[in-house]
Order: C-alpha cells, then sequence, then structure tokens
C-alpha cells in the first residue's frame, strides 16, 4: 500500500518534468532560426571590456587563464584586465605582477586582504571605467573568438543587458569530470532554451558579460549564500534587465576532479540556489517577471523537493531489489544461469514507458547541444559514466542542501570546492 | 510577455506523450496476458490429448506410455504467471482468471502423472512437489521457499513442482488442501504424500526427494550430452 503511493507520488513529478523538457524543446526549434543568424554579425566597431579575474590560490592555472584571455581576437586597447588577489597563500600575486610588468596598461594586479569572492569582484568593478565588465574564474580559459562573439550580441540588440557563454569541462579526464562533461553539454542547450524564454537561470562566474551600467542600476556584487553569480541573476530579473546567450562564445572550466570536490561544489551551488530562491520569494507567480517569475524559478524551486524524493524513491526500489536478490544468494546460494532472451520479460509498467521517453528527449538535447556548439563532445563515450554516476550524487547534495538550509548550517567554501 | 498558447500546446503535448506511454503500458501487458493464455490453451489440449490416449490404450502395455505425455509447458507458464501478477497485481481480473485457469491444469496434470504411476508403476513415476504459499503478506517465508523451489527445478528438470495459491477462491483448491490437510500455517509442501509446514531448504528437500530423480538427473545429463555430440556431428 505505502509503495502504491509513494509510486503514485511520483507520476505529477513526472509529468511536471517531461512538461518542462517539451518547453524547452518547442521553445528552442521555435527559436531556431533565430539562433542561426544570431552568429553572422560583423562588429562596426569595438567598446571597451574590463574582465576581472578573482583569485585565491590560484598559482596553478592562473598563467593558462590570463594566455587565454590574451590570446583573444579583440583590440588589445579595448581591452582590460584585473587579477584581485583576494588574500592567496601562495604565489599566485607574484604570477599577477609578473604578467602586470609584462604588458602594462593591460593587465593589472591588485592585491587585497581576503574578503571573499564578491569583494574581489567588486573591487574591479569600482577601478573599472570600460564600457563592458566581465569576470573569468581563475580556472576557467576562453577560446579566441568568444569576446567578440559575446560583444556582437549588445550590438544587435541593444536591450541585452547581459550575455551567457558556452561551457564546456576542459580537458575531461577522471569519471567525475566526464560526468560532469555530459552534463555541461546539456547546458548548452538548456541555456539556449531558458534564452528564448527570456528566463536564463544564471550568469556564471566563468566569463558572463554585463553592460557596466548594470551595477550602475542595480549595484554591485553581494555575498549572496556564495553564490553571488545566482543572486546577480535574480536581481536582474527583477530589475527587468534583459539577459542573452550565446552558444558559439566558448568557455572552458575545470571542473572538480574528486567525488569529494564535486559533492562540496554542488552542495554549495543547490544551497545557494535555494537560500537565494527564498530570499527573492516575491518573484514567484508574479507575471511581470515572465516566463521566469511565472514558471521556470518556481518550478526550479520545487524541483530540488520533488528531485530528491525521485532520487530517494530510486534508491529505495533499488535497494528492495538488490536486497531480493541479496536473500535469494542467501537461501539458496549463487548460481549463474545463462539468461534466457525472451520479450516477455519486458518491464512494461507505466513508468517505464515515460522514462523511456524522457530519457529519448534526453539523448535529443545532447544531440542537439552538440550540433550548436562549436567544439563537439565525445557524448557516446561519457555519457554511460554520467548515466551511471550522477544518480547517485544528486540525493546526496540536494538532500544535505535542504537540510542544512532549514537547519541553518552555514553555508561556507569548502577547500575542495573548486570556488566556481 | 507569457505566450498562453504556447503553455497549452506544451500541455496538450506532453499529456499526449504520457497517454501514450500509459497507453503502450496496457497495450503491451495485455499481450502479456495473451501470450499467457495462448500457452495455457495449449497445455489444456496436451493435457486433453493424454487423458484420450489413456483412454484409448487402456489395454495396452506401458511401453506405449512416454515421457512427453505430461506438458513440459507447465512450469514455464509458472514463471512468466508470477511475473504478470506482480506486474499488475493479485487482484486484476485477468490475473485471477489465468490463476485459476493454471491452477486446474497443475491438478491436471498432477492427475495425471498419478494415472502413469498406477499404469507403468514407480519405474517412471514422476516426482513431484505441491507446494502452498500465499501472497498476502502473511507468509514471511513464502519467498524464500519460492527461490528454494526454482533452484530445486534448475537442478532437476525432471522435477514437477505443482505450486497453489492458498488464498485463490477455487473449490478445486480447496479439496487439496482437504486431502493434505493444509492450513493457513505456510509454506505448506507435500512430498511423496506426506506434508511439511515451514521453510524448507534446498538441502533439506532433497533429503526428502526420492533417489530415482537423482538417478534420472545423471541419465538425462548423460543422454542430453550424447545427443549434443551427434549434433555436433
Amino acid at each position: 500500500m505505502l509503495e502504491q503511493i509513494l509510486s503514485a507520488l511520483m507520476y505529477p513529478f513526472l509529468f511536471l518534468s517531461m512538461f518542462f523538457q517539451v518547453l524547452l524543446l518547442i521553445s528552442f526549434f521555435e527559436n531556431k532560426k533565430k539562433f542561426d543568424e544570431e552568429e553572422y554579425h560583423k562588429l562596426e566597431h569595438f567598446p571597451s571590456v574590463a574582465v576581472a579575474i578573482p583569485c585565491w590560490n590560484e598559482e596553478r592555472t592562473l598563467p593558462a587563464t590570463l594566455d587565454s584571455l590574451l590570446a583573444l581576437d579583440y583590440p588589445k586597447d579595448k581591452l582590460s584586465i584585473m587579477v584581485v588577489d583576494d588574500g592567496s597563500k601562495d604565489n599566485t600575486y607574484a604570477i599577477a605582477q609578473e604578467y602586470a610588468t609584462k604588458y602594462p596598461g593591460l593587465i593589472t594586479a591588485i592585491s587585497k586582504e581576503n574578503g571573499g569572492k564578491h569583494t574581489a569582484v567588486n573591487l574591479a568593478l569600482e577601478r573599472s571605467t570600460s564600457d563592458f565588465f566581465g569576470c573569468l574564474d581563475a580556472d576557467s580559459f576562453v577560446a579566441p573568438h568568444t569576446l567578440k562573439t559575446i560583444i556582437s550580441y549588445f550590438d544587435r540588440d541593444p536591450e541585452i543587458m547581459a550575455v551567457t557563454p558556452c561551457i564546456h569541462i576542459r580537458r575531461p579526464k577522471t569519471f567525475v569530470q566526464r560526468m560532469q562533461a555530459v552534463e555541461y553539454l546539456m547546458g548548452v542547450f538548456v541555456r539556449k532554451a531558458f534564452g528564448s524564454l527570456d528566463a536564463i537561470q544564471v550568469t556564471p562566474g566563468p566569463f558572463s558579460i554585463f553592460k557596466k551600467e548594470v551595477f550602475e542600476k542595480i549595484g554591485n556584487y553581494h555575498k549572496a549564500h556564495n553564490t553571488e553569480d545566482f543572486e546577480i541573476t535574480l536581481r536582474m530579473h527583477k530589475a527587468h534587465l534583459k539577459i542573452a546567450n550565446s552558444h558559439k562564445a566558448l568557455v572552458y572550466t575545470v571542473g572538480p576532479s574528486t567525488a569529494v570536490g564535486f559533492f562540496y561544489q554542488r552542495l554549495r551551488w543547490a544551497r545557494g540556489f535555494l537560500e537565494n530562491a527564498l530570499d527573492y520569494r516575491e518573484l514567484f507567480f508574479k507575471k511581470e517577471y515572465g516566463n521566469f517569475g511565472m514558471f521556470t524559478l518556481p518550478m526550479a524551486f520545487m524541483f530540488v523537493f520533488y528531485g530528491l524524493y525521485a532520487a530517494l524513491f530510486a534508491v529505495y526500489t533499488s535497494a528492495k531489489q538488490i536486497a531480493q536478490l541479496v536473500e535469494r544468494w542467501l537461501t539458496v546460494g549463487i548460481h549463474f544461469q545463462i539468461p534466457t532472451f525472451d520479450i516477455f520479460y519486458f518491464n512494461t509498467n507505466v513508468m517505464s514507458f515515460i522514462v523511456m521517453v524522457m530519457l529519448t528527449m534526453f539523448l535529443l538535447v545532447l544531440y542537439i547541444s552538440n550540433t550548436l556548439t562549436d567544439d563537439r563532445q565525445q557524448f557516446f563515450r561519457n555519457f554511460p559514466v554520467f548515466f551511471i554516476l550522477y544518480p547517485f550524487f544528486v540525493p546526496l547534495y540536494l538532500g544535505r542542501a535542504v537540510f542544512d538550509t532549514f537547519f541553518k548550517q552555514k553555508n561556507e567554501w569548502i577547500l575542495q570546492d573548486t570556488k566556481k | 510577455m507569457i505566450d498562453t498558447r504556447k503553455y497549452i500546446f506544451t500541455f496538450v503535448l506532453t499529456a499526449a506523450l504520457f497517454a501514450t506511454a500509459f497507453f503502450a503500458s496496457s497495450f503491451f501487458s495485455g499481450k502479456r496476458v495473451e501470450n499467457v493464455k495462448e500457452i495455457q490453451d495449449n497445455i489444456a489440449i496436451d493435457i486433453l490429448s493424454s487423458e484420450t490416449q489413456f483412454d484409448l490404450l487402456k489395454e495396452v502395455s506401458c511401453s506405449n506410455v512416454n515421457d512427453s505425455m505430461l506438458s513440459p509447458q507447465l512450469s514455464e507458464i509458472g514463471e512468466k504467471l508470477s511475473r504478470t501478477e506482480s506486474e499488475r497485481g493479485g487482484t486484476d481480473p485477468d490475473v485471477v482468471y489465468l490463476k485459476k485457469y493454471y491452477t486446474l491444469l497443475e491438478i491436471k496434470d498432477y492427475l495425471l502423472s498419478k494415472k502413469l504411476v498406477e499404469k507403468c508403476g514407480a519405474a517412471k513415476k514422476p516426482v513431484f512437489i505441491i507446494y502452498f504459499y500465499s501472497n498476502k503478506g502473511d507468509c514471511p517465508e513464502c519467498e524464500k521457499e519460492g527461490f528454494v523451489l526454482t533452484r530445486l527445478k534448475e537442478k532437476y528438470p525432471e522435477l514437477r513442482v505443482y505450486s497453489f495459491d492458498y488464498n485463490l477462491d477455487l473449490s478445486a483448491v480447496d479439496s487439496m488442501k482437504r486431502i493434505y490437510k493444509i492450513t493457513s500455517s505456510l509454506p505448506a509442501l507435500v512430498i511423496e504424500d506426506q506434508t511439511y509446514i515451514g521453510f524448507k531448504s534446498v538441502e533439506e528437500l532433497e533429503l526428502l526427494l526420492p533417489d530415482t530423480l537423482k538417478e534420472n538427473m545423471s541419465l538425462s545429463a548423460t543422454s542430453t550430452t550424447s545427443s549434443t555430440t551427434k549434433k555436433a556431428k
């Protein structure tokens, strides 16, 4: 009986998830033609752009990050790069200074006492006089054409106030990174579809570019439960500032390589999402905030809880099956029979058909993502890793995030976390 | 700002996909019931044919009675039926119907094997276990006993296991219960006309089974090998 109730509760969740998938697919295909045209826009003049690199113990990756910025196909006199060392204990500042001496006028090195990522970005923001401002995490790297592509969006539509890029995991090696590679690949489509609904969920730390006037209108970055990039997006939606996504502007970021690192990163994200969404609950179900307020934000909020439920349900059902298998082994011992293939034994319950439909749509999404991006990913190789590993993480970090949010544990950076 | 038509369209499309999933599920599940029914019909014909053969050969010697008199499909159908039951639930009318049908076939088969013994004596005696279980959650050991019996069938393909749902509303089952004095304390097993109550492991059951079964197994093992060698040639 209990089991029937538990399983019945899954159906509204499955319906909503499928609704979401279908909505994104429809919105995407509606605007497909527009997306294709977006990329053929030549810039007549180049506005000035400032890029801040907030650093905290980043000596290992900082040089490569700076090199990727130096390799940008953009007039150097229009570019200013500010490395803000947020009280690192390693050689970060020395490296920054070295680059600053080598490229005077282009790269500036700033050192300050440790105060958190938002303070580092705000310091750069206050010193910047450029028309555009962006941030690049010190473990992320841009492709040469990225900035040009992003700026062309602002040029085409003066209403656009911020542009988010297409992010890939840089050289995924470990299983955990390969899993993220699939997740980020899915993000390519999701961002594009959200963009066409005017409902972009987050302007990510790696290379989202803002018009400088955004900060004049809505203020600088806040601490925002250590997810300042999500909070500023909420503030932009609140002020009705338009955000677009460029799927050809490539950015690479280093994903956490271990399961523990990944867990803590996601815990911080999920927690930050919950806390900030609660802080901005006034946006929920308000017509004036469009698709974002009426649908995508409340849905995302609800999915945290429902996702947790679905994950626990999946754990429960698999645990039951495993328990049965173990009991069988304990009763009669382990005997391997050659399994006979009989179509009769295929699972024909409703849920498995629904999951099959959703899985097909998910693969379609990955396929679309791979056609959108200029850097095709090996999703056939990485997909099985994603499919097997990802479900184990979801209940862990969502469960912990929900618990911590309601029992008010402090949301802190954890050392293993890659600080994004 | 919000395109209501798009949301309605999305809703309709999602509902259609959902409905398709429901439809597909009931379609394939229905196919499964049909499949079980079809096999049961075959078994019914087999049994009827064997009974007719018995009647015809009343006066003839045992040599005319061969192994194929008992239907080999009975144990296959048992597994398929229990899978169907676990998916559709024990109260599903199709499942109840199929179960009653299956139970009657089992009893028929059981009577037939008794006849076989009468006719030919102990030499060709089929070995069978009668098993009473309950799915109502009041028999914690029944699932384990099921594993044991499945394992035994794997080990001794000649063994015939007749399993009866204690709670099945069928007068023939009530008669079986009366004959073997089965009460609600389950699992209950009948081997060689002797009733055993409570869980029995593979080893315990092997001790209770007649030796002929084990001999037969080694015999059939040799015959399988020889037939495979023939095929290989």
